[in-house]
This record gives structure tokens, C-alpha cells and sequence, in this order.
């Protein structure tokens, strides 16, 4: 009687390390994108929207080294100098003019956010990773986890009753849009993610005037008040 | 490795067996000496776990008046658990031993479940507050870590197609891309949060001290003396360990085991395990002491956490990760 060896009867297939290094990073990102439902302080949740940044830096440069996209190393290089240090550094700057530190602005609990959010990307991950989308660069699976992105800042925006994190919602919402595009898009790049680089500054320049408008009327970052008349 | 005599495969199984009895209490010694080390302080001998079981064995036992013979049994019963859970899991070799598929990881789960569920019984016996709030809260957390459980346990199944934990290890041997695989590292880091839950080391519990705040697994069996206790402590040690090969020959680093029947490649993977393990409990004891622990409530943002990365696991593995 020798030893009985069990053969791997695997009933998914394995993925290439290419595949399974692109979909773990897109996981990442939709981690960081819970950890932000967690985080309490501002400052927190800006550096993870910065580290949120840098791995879809991180994602695109890998595509682009391993397919042989060079357009997409420029991507890299944008969202690496603006998502990473300037949008960021812009935010905290005026955070750090407001001096709020903590807003204590969740309108559930983390554990009943967290469990909302897992519903939500269940959902994404299902719905739109359903959808017939065959990409050249990245796996499939990246597309359903891009759309989870995307909806769990919904959540983000929605259950978070204070200005940054409802910009931080927005702008790494716009991550999302980015790894999306990457999958969809990956031939058209440059044009389509530099649309999105100018929204996105457009958008940190008017979240930017609303964070400063709305701390001098009411000395407080949280939009509580402003469901309030004024007489 | 062919060295020296073939053992017969009953024999490697109760080396198995022997490896968890015989090493656990060293283990522990080990980790309560690195984790004196990260606080500054010279720490209790390596051994000094041993010379705890053997103290307690030489006293005498005391029951309190209200408790029932089960107050007696449960120490027995639950070290005969943990010696059951190491017949399931492969601790020294990469092929299934004689009664070895007897169980999965749930069956080995639900045995480990009977054992804090005994000494739970036996804490509620004692009608001492500390016992009773300790094993209240022991299971309120295992309550709360099961659905994270039974998740990895799905991802297990959907890769292997079987429940076994050899296959599991199996799997992950057989590429650098199944290692890389997310729905595998994700289902590992929640595994490892459970193991971080389940050896007395998730944020909210001082594992080791008397301060009521932080106190679950220590107070469970505040009531128990002798050789009673002796086995319940030995039995924790040898909980730490047999969830340690779970994590390492199964989730983690599924190299090193013995792939022959040869006493010398079997006792080098003794040797290999034992090493693993350090490095595993060097781990714990560099998270438990860098981070502050939480309030007692804050536990079901953990909970939470470690549930999310194993739905993930199981998400990704439906889309094709």
C-alpha cells in the first residue's frame, strides 16, 4: 500500500499569474475602498484614497509592462503625479486651514456599513461582472470588481454625512471609472483617461471652494446643518 | 529523502499526533519568550510551560460545590478533541494517512467547536462569575467568526472540489499562479484573522493577565485546579498549534512536508513544521504588540473585516479569479 496522492481536481481554472496579479491588484483597490468606510479621521481617509491612487498606478504600469501598452505608462505617470501627491496634498492642505479634525459623521455603524457595502459589491460583482465584456488587457473579473468600486463609494458618499469624505467618495469613485477603463477601453486610453484626469480636477476644484464655503457659514465640515433653514 | 527505515503509515499518523502533544507547550514557550522580548523584559524560560503542566499535574483538584461530574470530564473531553483534530490535517506529510479522510475542515472544525463548547459547559457548572463571563464572550466571538469560517471553507471547496484539507495543500503545490491566485491569498488572510481570533489574540484580548477588560480564553477556566487545569492548558497550547498547521501546511506554505514513508524525511519534516510554526507565532506576536487593543464592542469591526475578505475570496472566485 504506497501513500495515496491526491491529485488537485480543481473545478475553476486556474488563472495565469498575469491574470491572477492584475485581479489581486484590482482587489486592493476595492479594499482600500472599504477601509475608507472604516477610517475616522479626514487625514486617513486621504492618504488611503492616495494609496487607493497609486494602485491603479501600480495596476496600469504592470499592464502596460507585461501586454506592451506604452500608452498606458503615461497613465501611470498622470495618475501617479496627480492622484497620488497633488490632489491629495491640495485636500489636506485645506483640511489642515479648517482645522476639523474628526468628524464623527457615520449614519450607521462600520459593521452595518461594511455588511451594506459587501451586499452592494456582491451585487456589482454579479451584474456587470456578467456582462458579456471581453477584454485584451485585463481579466474579466477586473470589470465586475471596477463596478464594486464604484458603487461601495456610493456607499461611501451616501452613509458619510461630512464634506471629505463625501469628496474622497467622489474622487475614488473616479479610481473606479479608471480600472474600468483599462479593462474596456484599453486601446483608446489616453484620450478617455485624460477626459477623467480633467473632471477629476475640475471636481477637486469645486469640492474644494464647497469645503471652504461651507466651514466659514457653519465652522463645521459636516452637512447635517444644511438640510436646516436659515433664518 | 529515502533515509532510514519506511514507517508504516499508522506509525506516521501517530507521529502526528505526537508532534502537536509532545511540541505545543514548547511553542507557546517560545512565543511567550519573543513576545517578552518585544516588550523589553527577559521573559519565562522556553520550557517553562512544561514545568507548569508537570507543577499542576502533582496538585491536588478542587471542584466547586455546585458542580457536577461534568465540571471533571470536560478538561478530558476537550484534550481528547484536540487530540483528534491532528489524525485530519497534514502536519508532517503531503499524502492522506489511515483514518485521515475520516473528516473535512468543517468535521475538523465542528470537533474543535466541541472542545471550547466543553469547557464552556464546565465554566457554566462553576456558577462563578469570571467563568461564566469568560466563556460567554469565547463563544458570543466563535458565534461571531463562524460565517468567515464557513466562507474559506466555500473557496476550499470551490478549488479543490473537495472539503480535504490534504487537497487544499495539494492545490496550492501545484503553481506559483494557484498561490497568486486572489480568491486563495484573500481566503488565507481571513483564515489568518480567524486563527488570530481563535488563539486569544484579536484586538480586543490581553491573552496572557487577569485584567477583566480583556479577559475571554483566560477566565474560561479560572475555576478548574490540578491536573484538571493542567490539561486545559496543555489543550490551548495544543489548540494554538494544530490551528498554526491549519494556516501553514494548508493556506500558507504548504512545502517542506514528507512525500515519502522514510523516518529521516518524516522527522526532517518535523523539524521544517517546527520552524514554520516560530515564524507563524513571530507573526502573531509582532501584530498583537504593535497595534493598541479596542474596546470590547469595536470587536465586530474585526469580525466584520475578516468576513469581507472571505466573501470576497468566494466572489472572485465565481468571476473567474
Amino acid at each position: 500500500m504506497g501513500p495515496v496522492l491526491l491529485a488537485a481536481t480543481s473545478n475553476v481554472a486556474v488563472p495565469t499569474t498575469f491574470d491572477g496579479v492584475a485581479e489581486g491588484l484590482t482587489v486592493v483597490i476595492l479594499l482600500s475602498e472599504f477601509a475608507m468606510l472604516r477610517a475616522p479621521l479626514s487625514r486617513s481617509q486621504i492618504r488611503l484614497y492616495s494609496f487607493q491612487s497609486l494602485m491603479v498606478s501600480v495596476l496600469a504600469a504592470y499592464i502596460a509592462a507585461a501586454k506592451g501598452l506604452p500608452d498606458l505608462y503615461a497613465i501611470a505617470a498622470l495618475s501617479l503625479s496627480l492622484k497620488v501627491v497633488v490632489v491629495p496634498a491640495v485636500v489636506l492642505r485645506l483640511l489642515r486651514d479648517a482645522k476639523v479634525e474628526l468628524v464623527a459623521s457615520n449614519r450607521a455603524s462600520v459593521t452595518s456599513m461594511t455588511l451594506l457595502a459587501i451586499a452592494v459589491a456582491v451585487f456589482a460583482i454579479f451584474v456587470i461582472g456578467g456582462l458579456p465584456v471581453h477584454s485584451t488587457s485585463l481579466p474579466t473579473a477586473a470589470f465586475g470588481l471596477s463596478a464594486a468600486v464604484v458603487l461601495v463609494s456610493f456607499v461611501l458618499v451616501a452613509l458619510r454625512s461630512d464634506v471629505v469624505s463625501q469628496a474622497v467618495g467622489f474622487f475614488s469613485l473616479e479610481n473606479g471609472v479608471s480600472v474600468a477603463s483599462l479593462v474596456v477601453a484599453s486601446g483608446l486610453p489616453l484620450i478617455v483617461e485624460v477626459a477623467f484626469f480633467f473632471d477629476l480636477l475640475v471636481a477637486v476644484v469645486v469640492f474644494g471652494v464647497l469645503m471652504r464655503v461651507h466651514h466659514n457659514r457653519t465652522d463645521t465640515l459636516s452637512t447635517e446643518t444644511l438640510d436646516q433653514l436659515k433664518g | 529523502m529515502a533515509v532510514g527505515p519506511v514507517l508504516s503509515e499508522p506509525v506516521i499518523q501517530v507521529f502526528q499526533d505526537l508532534t502537536i502533544v509532545v511540541f505545543a507547550p514548547g511553542v507557546s514557550g517560545a512565543i511567550a519568550k519573543i513576545e517578552a522580548r518585544f516588550q523589553g523584559r527577559r521573559g519565562p524560560r522556553v520550557a517553562q510551560p512544561y514545568y507548569d503542566l508537570a507543577k499542576l499535574f502533582r496538585k491536588e483538584t478542587l471542584v466547586p460545590e455546585d458542580a457536577s461530574w461534568v465540571f471533571l470530564a470536560a478538561p478530558v473531553a476537550a484534550f481528547a478533541c484536540y487530540l483528534t483534530v491532528p489524525l485530519l490535517i497534514p502536519v508532517l506529510t503531503n499524502f492522506g494517512l489511515p483514518l485521515g479522510y475520516m473528516g473535512d475542515i468543517l468535521g475538523g472544525g465542528f470537533i474543535l467547536a466541541l472542545a471550547g463548547f466543553s469547557i464552556a459547559v464546565a465554566a457554566a457548572e462553576t456558577n462563578a462569575p469570571y467563568a461564566q463571563l469568560g466563556s460567554s464572550r469565547a463563544m458570543t466571538f466563535s458565534a461571531l467568526i463562524e460565517p468567515t469560517i464557513l466562507f474559506v471553507t466555500f473557496v476550499v471547496a470551490l478549488i479543490t472540489a473537495t472539503d480535504l484539507p490534504y487537497a487544499e495543500a495539494a492545490a496550492n503545490r501545484t503553481s506559483l499562479a494557484a498561490v497568486l491566485r486572489p480568491a486563495h491569498l484573500l481566503a488565507a488572510v481571513a483564515f489568518f484573522l480567524v486563527v488570530l481570533n481563535d488563539t486569544g489574540r484579536i484586538p480586543v484580548e490581553t491573552h496572557s493577565g487577569t485584567l477583566e477588560f480583556g479577559m475571554i480564553d483566560e477566565a474560561r477556566t479560572l475555576e478548574h485546579s490540578g491536573p484538571a487545569l493542567a490539561l486545559l492548558q496543555w489543550g490551548s497550547n495544543m489548540k494554538q498549534l494544530i490551528l498554526y498547521v491549519i494556516l501553514i501546511n494548508v493556506f500558507v506554505a504548504p512545502w517542506g512536508l514528507s512525500g515519502s514513508r522514510a523516518l529521516g524525511s518524516v522527522a526532517l519534516a518535523i523539524v521544517v513544521f517546527l520552524g514554520k510554526a516560530l515564524a507563524v507565532g513571530f507573526v502573531f506576536t509582532l501584530i498583537d504588540n504593535s497595534f493598541s487593543k479596542l474596546r470590547l464592542f469595536k470587536i465586530t469591526e474585526f469580525m466584520a473585516a475578516a468576513f469581507l475578505l472571505a466573501v470576497l475570496a468566494v466572489l472572485v472566485l465565481f468571476v473567474g479569479g
